[in-house]
């Protein structure tokens, strides 16, 4: 019996390395697709790190002369809510650019009016994108076939607009109960959309972002399926992805998931098989011109990683900087929140202009570099940093973008400036000129604080949402400010209060407990409040439930003379926003001691009277910087020698020089 | 010839060197009120906070993050790109992509372009005899070639805002999106960039050396009309193209080479102090000389001109006098 099993082995590793040798002789199967039965998904594997809910076997051929795609995709779906269903809902989000009148296009134009004359402004007909389903079947488990695609309807709930095709609903012929599951066929054809919010074509480089219909999220209170919006990203549940993409050949091609397979077809072009187990989403790029580079992530305590970038030829160069910023991700949110689960992950360069920088996928995320990119300045360092980290915050805990889009931004850039703080990378401004081509680096170092933290953007619109009004409402011009810095901020200022420490545990028990699901904001708070043994209710009334401001002032620093050669000092502490936070008021004294008061800041006064030996030479509001929500800074101190008069003829020198310049140069027009 | 008329230039400039200095007192002191402005908000600002320690002693930027977030009108221009070279390339930019001053910077530069129109007269009348006018002389020239060179400077007011209002958005917003619409590289576009600069910059220097002939033919040949100075100053650059396009290119090699030598020596983050008041005076410096090279195109050109005319040191009107009339002369006595 030994021998004819040896020879099997032989023989097949044989055919094995002839078939991966000659692929270019085997045939594409671009139409092939279902892959085991409807009941082989009815319940995940026992050691499924997801409930693989909604898994999808896709097969997609790119026309890149027509910027067409033509797919077919078989889900499988179970109801893991406690609500039957008699519909099913998918997203088609690039529907968001069929007419000018869908519900993304007008919040964009809400957003930032575009340039009269730019390019957002002026969309060619062949510039459009959209999804068109031209069949869709539904197969209940252990039951018939029913072609649904005549039931097609487009829904707009959240908006009721009628132009809106992003939503897309088909009516059941039964009923799927809690714990039924259907398998769904769909065709559809996609027409690319010219380089928009991160999907899309330029040039010879395509990404594809949000580019299937994906089967929405079904809750206990019924469908959760957003329109796409202007200001909000995705939600969508786990599953395994078995995708296989037939590309020109020649073409280059990342994936979210590791390449199973690549097949040369007669026709001259290529397939290429990815797989994933449990992710959310797919996404993929590809093009002729990546330059493919690759290297290892090892780390003593962490699972190892393999790391592929596809580079821009004309960023080449700049691949160890690429590698150090999403290695420095692996390592640091790998030991600060848990590891990375899947074993390889893909950098994408993408094409300037593409509109698809900085944004995330399961397993693959583009960066965001430019030409010019000076050591110092951490660009495109903290891009990639940033859409690494989102692996974990949106990747693994798959918040609900549409409604709590802060829950993953946020979190992941309170989390992407920490870790340049800990790689204690150079960060300075560079002034960009000449149509912005031309960086000049300025010994001048941005902050953690303020600018990690976002906090430039956050100061004009702190005030223009609550972060419990759903994310897809925020006012489109300002969102970003609320999602991504205000919460950075409180993130940061949660840090300090806490201690890195206990901040560390909450993140980390955060990460484990709502790994592969899909947590609410209250679930986050919970874990916060248990891990840290504190309830911290009333902070997250200030910063999450309203959107009150905070800021604390030395409104007042008086002093006599007292009894016997001693003084009496009036010190004034005053609340000018709505929002209160405990804030430690500390007064130092000429001989050195130090007053510390701990104000709980609810008062929009408070007064500290001493009378001491030495006279007070300054007065500090929150001297170790806690709370860095306080959008004025400056006024939280004051001094008895003040130096504002030095430091204002300084600048004022500096600029009045700028100035000189700006009128020689002027006197070219004269 | 042209190196004649570049190294007679720059003798011209050398011999009135005073002018350079005088348009530098000019620049300071037109600055200055607005300076002062800006040293009261920031000061303002920074009120008896310990903040003010950091910036006095280096730079803060998150204090300036949140001085530029509160800021009005000027306070809006103080931003990091005033510091060291930043602040030249930023203001050569600012031109080459058509970005506005803020309003309350725009009555500045009206006034010192009038100011300049003004001075310019008595700048080419000097530069022409290549002898000292003094004061006297200097002034009169001005104030009797002031209107003519008013009226040309209002031809070329009219000239450039059409090129900023029509030819620039055209080329930069319409052109530039259908030519770079499609590239996915950024290099390519900067190439671009580079092309649609050289173009608009081209016809911006050709108009330069238009209203610059023209001023020069205005003062030397003591011309009335404004509109005949500019077909003279045509007539001029359609006979002697080389001439003229290799001395401008002589004279923009040596405003290449000061910003490169600026590139180097301008200052960065100082602290206050003697840092501050050395600082002050290199940019001081660096403004001289930005303005002696701006004078010395004039001066250059003025002697290219002149060295096409049968006497090189011809002017057609007489040495200038002032007091002239009548009147004054009554108060001299």
């Amino acid at each position: 019996m030994r021998r004819p099993v040896l020879l099997s082995i032989v023989i097949g590793a044989v055919l094995i390395a002839a078939a991966d040798r000659a692929g270019g002789q085997q045939q594409a199967p671009p139409a092939a697709l279902p892959r085991g039965g409807v009941q082989a998904f009815d319940q995940p594997l026992p050691d499924a790190l997801s409930p693989r809910n909604a898994s999808y076997d896709i097969a997609v051929r790119l026309d890149p002369a027509r910027k067409e795609i033509k797919g077919r995709e078989t889900i499988r779906w179970r109801n893991i809510s406690a609500a039957p269903t008699n519909e099913l809902q998918f997203h088609l989000y690039w529907n968001a650019w069929r007419n000018e009148d869908s519900t993304w296009l007008r919040e964009d134009r809400l957003r930032a009016p575009a340039p009269a004359r730019s390019r957002d402004a002026v969309r060619r007909p062949d510039e459009t994108g959209a999804s068109d389903v031209t069949s869709i079947k539904v197969t209940p488990a252990g039951g018939a076939a029913s072609d649904l695609t005549s039931t097609i309807r487009y829904l707009a709930p959240d908006d009721g607009n009628a132009a809106d095709r992003t939503v897309m609903a088909v009516t059941l012929p039964a009923a799927v109960g809690p714990g039924g599951s259907v398998q769904i066929d769909i065709e559809w054809t996609g027409r690319i959309p010219f380089a928009a919010a991160r999907t899309g074509w330029i040039a010879d480089y395509f990404f594809f972002g949000q580019w299937f219909p994906k089967i929405g999220v079904l809750e206990d209170t019924g469908w959760n399926t957003h329109q796409f919006h202007a200001a909000t990203e995705f939600y969508a549940d786990f599953g395994i992805y078995d995708v296989q993409m037939t590309v020109p050949g020649g073409y280059k091609v990342g994936a979210t998931g590791r390449e199973m397979r690549r097949v040369d077809n007669a026709d001259g072009t290529t397939t290429h098989s990815y797989h994933a187990d449990d992710v959310a989403d797919f996404g993929w790029t590809t093009s002729p011109s990546f330059v493919e580079e690759r290297r290892a992530f090892n780390h003593p305590k962490l699972p190892s990683v393999e790391m592929r970038l596809l580079l821009r030829p004309e960023h080449r160069g700049q691949e160890t900087r690429q590698f150090a910023a999403a290695a420095a991700a692996l390592e640091y949110y790998g030991q600060w929140f848990g590891a990375y689960p899947y074993g390889n992950i893909t950098i994408v360069d993408p094409a300037d202009q593409s509109n698809s920088d900085g944004m995330e996928y399961p397993m693959i995320f583009t960066g965001r570099a430019n030409w010019l990119s000076p050591a110092q300045v951490a660009t495109p360092d903290s891009t990639v940093t940033h859409e690494t980290g989102h692996q974990w915050w949106y990747g693994v805990v798959a918040t609900n973008e549409f409604e709590n889009g802060w829950m993953d931004e946020g979190f992941n850039t309170w989390a992407t400036a920490r870790v340049l703080e800990e790689t204690r990378r150079s960060n300075l401004i560079a002034v960009r000129t000449f149509g912005g081509f031309i960086p000049y680096t300025l010994n001048v170092p941005l902050s953690r604080e303020v600018d990690g933290n976002r906090m430039p953007g956050y100061r004009p619109d702190a005030k223009s949402d609550a972060q419990t009004t759903p994310t897809f409402r925020y006012w489109p011009g300002s969102a970003n400010a609320i999602t991504y810095a205000k919460t950075a901020l409180w993130m940061h200022t949660l840090e300090r209060h806490l201690g890195w420490p206990t901040m560390q545990k909450v993140m980390a028990t955060y990460f484990d407990r709502w790994k592969f699901r899909h947590p609410r904001p209250q679930d986050f708070f919970q874990v916060v409040n248990e891990v840290s043994g504190q309830d911290l209710t009333w902070f997250f009334d200030q910063v999450v439930r309203t959107s009150n401001t905070f800021d604390y002032a030395v409104q007042e620093l008086k002093q006599e003379p007292s009894s016997q050669g001693r003084t009496r000092a009036v010190v004034v502490a005053q609340r000018l926003g709505e929002a209160t936070f405990p804030v430690d008021v500390v007064t130092t004294f000429a001989d050195g001691q130090q007053a510390t008061e701990h104000w709980d800041g609810k008062d929009r006064r408070v007064v500290y009277t001493y009378d001491r030996p030495a006279r007070v030479t300054r007065v500090e509001i929150d001297p170790g910087h806690v709370l860095l929500l306080d959008l004025n800074r400056t006024n939280n101190s004051r001094t008895t020698q003040p130096r504002a008069a030095e430091a204002a003829r300084k600048w004022s020198l500096a600029w009045m020089v700028w100035l000189q310049e700006l009128m020689i140069t002027s006197g070219i027009f004269g | 010839m042209i190196v004649a008329s570049w190294l007679g230039g720059w003798r011209r400039v050398w011999q009135a060197s005073g002018m350079a200095l005088g348009l530098h007192g000019l620049t300071f002191l037109l600055a200055l009120p607005f300076a002062l402005l800006v040293r009261d908000q920031i000061a303002g600002q920074l009120g008896s906070s310990l903040a003010a320690g950091a910036v006095a002693d280096g730079v803060n930027n998150d204090w300036w993050r949140e001085f530029t977030a509160q800021a009005t009108g000027l306070g809006a221009t103080f931003t990091p790109s005033i510091i060291g070279f930043a602040s030249t390339l930023d203001t050569v930019s600012r031109v080459l992509d058509a970005r506005y001053p803020p309003t309350a910077l725009m009555w500045l530069l009206g006034g010192y372009l009038t100011l300049w129109t003004f001075l310019s007269g008595g700048i080419l009348d000097r530069y022409a005899r290549q002898r000292p006018t003094h004061a006297h002389g200097f002034f009169s020239a001005s104030g009797r070639l002031f209107f003519r060179l008013a009226r040309l400077t209002a031809l070329g007011g009219l000239v450039y805002w059409l090129l900023f209002r029509y030819v620039h958005p055209w080329l930069f917003l319409d052109v530039w999106r259908d030519v770079t619409r499609g590239l996915g590289v950024e290099r390519t576009a900067f190439i671009w960039r580079l092309v649609f600069y050289l173009l608009f910059g081209i016809v911006l220097l050709k108009i330069n050396l238009v209203f610059d002939y023209a001023r020069i033919r205005l003062v030397v040949e003591d011309r009335r009309s404004a509109l005949g100075a500019l077909r003279a100053s045509l007539q001029f650059l359609w006979r002697h193209p080389l001439d003229i396009t290799a001395l401008y290119a002589l004279d923009g090699a040596g405003f290449v080479l000061l910003l490169a030598l600026w590139s180097v020596a301008a200052p960065g983050v100082y602290g206050a102090g003697l840092a501050m008041w050395l600082a002050f005076a290199a940019g001081q410096l660096y403004l001289l000389a930005r303005l002696a090279i701006k004078l010395h195109f004039l001066a250059s050109q003025t002697a290219l001109f002149q060295s096409h005319l049968a006497h090189a040191s011809y002017t057609a009107a007489p040495a200038p006098a002032w007091p002239e009339s009548p009147a004054a002369e009554l108060i001299t006595r």
